[in-house]
């Protein structure tokens, strides 16, 4: 479902990645691990042609990722995610759906399943103004879910949230893989994704250290914690 | 609706409601409408010249032509205020990663955002315009249809300060672009008035005395090529005195900045596809 072929990406002298590259099968839940700075954000951001690579290419479903098609069943939740503060969240939910060509009824319909999927019931008519960082984030990640996406890519989708909220998007991100949606995680939280996720790799100054699946990496009674330390750490 | 057009008309629809609530045009909204009731007590004057009263009719004619050229220019001002932001405001709300995340292709996102724009200001003209149309009307006890159409030519002036202010915003800070293109467009005014007086007797001799012919072809070249705003707004303005029709020099300001916005527009879908998205 997404593939990374040497994938190179530069700002003056600063290598993000470094020719990178790797592949996430359908229906995997794969989490992108590595240090602040490490280029896990710039691989993102990539992926969904916010930013063009220095070299190599990146494709989703077999569509180059400058192509407007690789986004056709993605949903995307940014790090620090914002909405406009003017727009209710049930407002910004409607926007998603309208730029996905969602019909009326059915867009009401999934939005009112998707408020409910992220527990927002009673607040989605109120102003962004007023909602918390982690109740952004609970709106981002139901913006991301709108259109039915067959795959998310999510860039620190607990970030913000409290130990309820982690454990509630960990529960509703388990159930979306079980219903075969495939998960791109980028994630500081190593205790959950070693919970969570099938696969995971670990970059570290752009540089990809190891891809493989959790059970593999923490295979000598390790916690992914000790792998990733002893990785990053040289 | 075609795939093609439906993400642009959605952004359009977005960028328009999500405009209406910036400061700056509530605020050009509250001046306008103060400076139309003020205008209003002009029609209904009687003036005296030398002991002897003026034509109301010409008045009137001449009120609504004046008013119409300062809100064509509030409507160039307001645009640019609007159009400076409009890129950063969508990055710091997380609109613009939101929209460029689904399929939508950045051409459609621009296209979007300039039709949006181009949409409200225009709008905002053709409404103050119509409010004036209608106060002249009910004065003149006849309608003047021309004014209307005349708001309409103008409306060519906001699609091209709409894609200037937003090119510009992409190469230097907002404020900065707001007022290159507000000098391209005062520029354009002096330029008119110079060019004016270059062509009346007392300019054409007081060139011959001087000597300054090459400088002045020289001129004229600058002249030509500089965007021709207003130009635009004298051709729209020369219907509604019932002014002939000049034939291209009447066109020429249409095909001159027809050719900015292409330019214009090329550049910024160019510049736009190299942005970084945040």
């Amino acid at each position: 479902m997404i593939e990374l072929n040497d994938v190179t990406k530069r700002y003056g002298s600063l290598v993000a990645a470094d020719h990178v590259s790797f592949s996430v099968k359908t229906g995997e839940y794969f989490a992108l691990l590595g240090p602040n700075g490490a280029g896990k954000t710039t691989i993102v951001k990539m992926l969904l042609d916010f930013t063009r690579p220095t070299s190599g290419n990146l494709s989703i479903n077999g569509f180059s990722s400058t192509e407007a098609a690789s986004r056709n069943a993605v949903g995307y939740l940014a790090e620090n995610h914002h909405i406009p503060p003017h727009l209710s969240g049930w407002q910004y939910l409607r926007r998603c759906a309208e730029l996905l060509n969602v019909n009326r009824s059915e867009a009401m319909d999934q939005c009112r399943r998707i408020v409910e999927q992220i527990g927002m019931q009673g607040r989605e008519h109120t102003k962004a103004n007023t909602y918390s960082k982690g109740m952004v984030q609970r709106f981002g990640l139901g913006a991301a879910l709108v259109g039915n996406p067959k795959l998310l890519i999510l860039d620190e989708p607990t970030s913000g949230l409290d130990p309820i909220g982690i454990r509630e998007t960990r529960q509703l991100l388990e159930s979306l893989k079980s219903r075969g949606m495939t998960i791109f995680l980028n994630s500081h939280l190593l205790s959950e994704v070693e919970k969570i996720c099938d696969n995971a790799a670990i970059i570290n100054r752009g540089k990809l250290l190891v891809k493989d699946t959790i059970s593999a990496l923490i295979r000598n009674g390790d916690t992914l914690e000790d792998v990733f330390v002893r990785l990053v750490k040289g | 609706m075609p795939k093609t057009y439906s993400p642009i008309v959605h952004i359009a629809k977005y960028t328009l409601t999500d405009e209406i609530r910036q400061k700056s045009f509530i605020v050009m909204g509250v001046i306008c409408a103060l400076a139309i009731l003020l205008v209003r007590s002009c029609y209904s004057g009687n003036f005296m010249v030398n002991g002897q009263a003026l034509d109301a009719e010409m008045i009137i004619r001449m009120v609504s032509k004046v008013i119409f050229h300062m809100i064509a220019a509030g409507a160039m001002l307001l645009a640019a205020l609007l159009a400076m932001r409009v890129f950063k405001r969508d990055r710091d709300e997380g609109m613009q990663s939101c929209i460029l995340s689904k399929p939508v292709t950045r051409r459609q996102y621009v296209l979007g955002k300039i039709l949006g724009l181009w949409v409200l200001s225009g709008s905002f003209m053709f409404i103050l315009h119509s409010i004036v149309f209608v106060i002249a009307s009910i004065n003149l006890k006849g309608v003047m249809p021309e004014y209307l159409l005349a708001s309409l030519f103008c409306s060519f002036n906001l699609l091209f300060v709409i894609v200037a202010v937003l090119l510009f915003s992409l190469l230097m800070p907002d404020i900065i672009a707001f007022l290159c293109v507000m000098g391209i467009g005062i520029a354009g005014f002096v330029a008119e008035g110079i060019f004016a007086l270059g062509r009346s007797s007392m300019g054409q001799a007081m060139m011959q005395q001087s000597g300054s012919q090459s400088d002045w072809t020289m001129g004229k070249m600058v002249y030509y090529l500089w965007p021709k705003l207003s130009g635009i707004r004298q051709f729209a303005s020369s219907l509604i005195g019932g002014e002939g029709f000049q034939g291209f020099l009447s066109i020429y300001p249409f095909i001159n900045i027809l050719i900015y916005v292409l330019i214009l527009g090329a550049l910024l879908f160019w510049r736009f596809r190299n942005e970084d998205v945040i």
